[in-house]
């Protein structure tokens, strides 16, 4: 990878990388500090990190970092983490929007790193599997779950409005 | 195949865009069937996120992030070893005998010089003192004489008379001899501290009658103890009187210990001490190698 490569690398994908490790950590200096971190390790393995896989090893780098700091943390606290970061989501009905970011909120963070690969940075399942070092199936199997959580949820909702 | 069983699958996989073309025509048709399937799959559909480039979330300080030519230029290695400092060696000093005895020698050579320094300024000083304790020592007598001639004692008076006499007969005969002598020694004593020349001219001036008492006492003791000692040291007690404190300021006792070197005044007493410390270590290795 060369220097203008790289810096492609920083205009592509730093705000990607950012955005997912925000939505999990809640944290805008943590998150920061784990992406500046990934890129320097991209820096320092750019003879043998393909350019093609530029972003999966930074996802890869920078989640590993994030569940890291996470258990350092110890106490997990995922609530209310995407108030802030998705206020401008334009989702249907702000109502239905809020109702999902609180079930997401509630999903653990394998399960929510899952959602946000997936919808947000638009991951297929052997990718997220390589980033996340799970099997296709375990994504598959994992992902669905968290889908069906979501999806009872907005139903218990749908039907307590009714 | 999609089915009731495994329908909610499929219906994942769809939402995720992980199936393939032939796959997703039999999910649609299967959704087309029944329209309870179709709601399911709205549901599936609303829990999938928005995608993000609508929240316009942006990594902040992303310019630390780039990497320029300029950030990896690094001066020549030789050039940089050329920036090191080195730190001056530090020497150690071995004290060999040699060294040793020479530093001895020069410390004894020091304190001679000192010392000839001091001898040569003592000299001065000691003729100061000479003068001072002349002029001390007919004050003295003058104040006994006239202590003498108030309290009427015949003993205390032959007593300082006859003092009196030997001070009065030498100052008188060197007053008499030389005149000019006398009047040069007062100017000079006058140059020397104003406060000097009065307690010498008094003494002088006392002299006179003393001399007369002097030459009486041979003739006749008697006389002179009723006669004259009533009436002269009278004006000498009070001329004394007048000046008491001035023999306070004229105590050449005092060691003038100022030791000069060249131009420079060093305070002798400082070197007392250092000598008597020298001498009572010199003194306790001498007993300890005697023990």
């Amino acid at each position: 990878m060369t220097d203008l490569e790289f810096n492609i690398c920083v205009d592509d994908y730093s705000d990607g990388v950012y955005r997912f490790i925000l939505k999990i950590s809640k944290n805008k200096e943590d998150a920061k500090d784990i992406v500046q971190t990934a890129f320097e390790k991209l820096w320092v393995n750019r003879e043998k990190v393909e350019t093609l896989k530029a972003k999966s090893y930074l996802f890869t780098v920078a989640y590993h970092l994030m569940i890291d700091q996470l258990r350092k943390e110890t106490k997990i606290i995922m609530t209310d983490s995407f108030d802030e970061t998705t206020q401008t989501v334009s989702q249907g009905s702000s109502e239905l929007k809020q109702l999902l970011l609180q079930a997401i909120n509630n999903l653990n963070p394998t399960q929510k790193s899952l959602i946000l690969l997936k919808d947000y940075e638009g991951y297929s399942y052997q990718e997220i599997g390589e980033i996340m070092q799970l099997s296709e199936s375990q994504v598959k199997v994992y992902l669905h779950r968290a889908r069906l959580i979501l999806k009872n949820k907005l139903t218990h909702v749908e039907k307590m409005s009714a | 195949m999609i089915n009731k069983n495994n329908y909610e699958t499929f219906f994942m996989s769809y939402i995720d865009n992980e199936l393939n073309a032939a796959e997703r025509v039999a999910v649609e048709a299967f959704v087309l069937s029944d329209s309870k399937y179709a709601e399911e799959l709205a549901l599936f559909e609303k829990t999938k996120l928005q995608t993000p480039s609508i929240e316009n979330i942006e990594m902040e300080d992303k310019i630390f992030l780039y990497r320029f030519p300029e950030m990896q230029a690094s001066l020549d290695t030789d050039f940089k070893k050329s920036l090191y400092k080195k730190e001056a060696p530090v020497r150690k000093i071995v004290f060999t005998p040699n060294i040793l005895r020479a530093s001895f020698a020069i410390a004894a050579l020091l304190i001679l010089f000192i010392g000839v320094q001091l001898f040569k300024s003592d000299a001065p000083i000691k003729e100061k003192a000479a003068i001072a304790k002349d002029s001390k020592e007919v004050s003295i007598q003058n104040e006994n004489n006239s202590i003498a001639a108030t309290s009427g004692l015949a003993l205390n008076r032959k007593i300082s008379n006859t003092e009196i006499s030997k001070t009065s007969i030498t100052k008188t005969n060197t007053a008499n001899n030389t005149i000019d002598a006398k009047e040069e020694q007062t100017l000079t004593i006058n140059d020397i501290n104003n406060n000097i020349t009065s307690p010498i001219n008094t003494s002088t001036v006392s002299t006179e009658p003393v001399s007369e008492l002097a030459t009486d006492l041979k003739i006749n003791e008697k006389e002179l103890s009723t006669n004259t000692m009533e009436a002269e040291p009278n004006e000498t007690v009070k001329k004394i009187r007048m000046t008491p404190t001035i023999y306070k300021e004229i105590d050449i006792d005092e060691d003038d210990r100022t030791i000069n070197i060249g131009l420079l005044e060093i305070d002798g007493s400082a070197f007392r001490g250092i000598t008597r410390r020298v001498s009572a270590l010199l003194k306790r290795n001498k007993i300890e190698k005697e023990k």
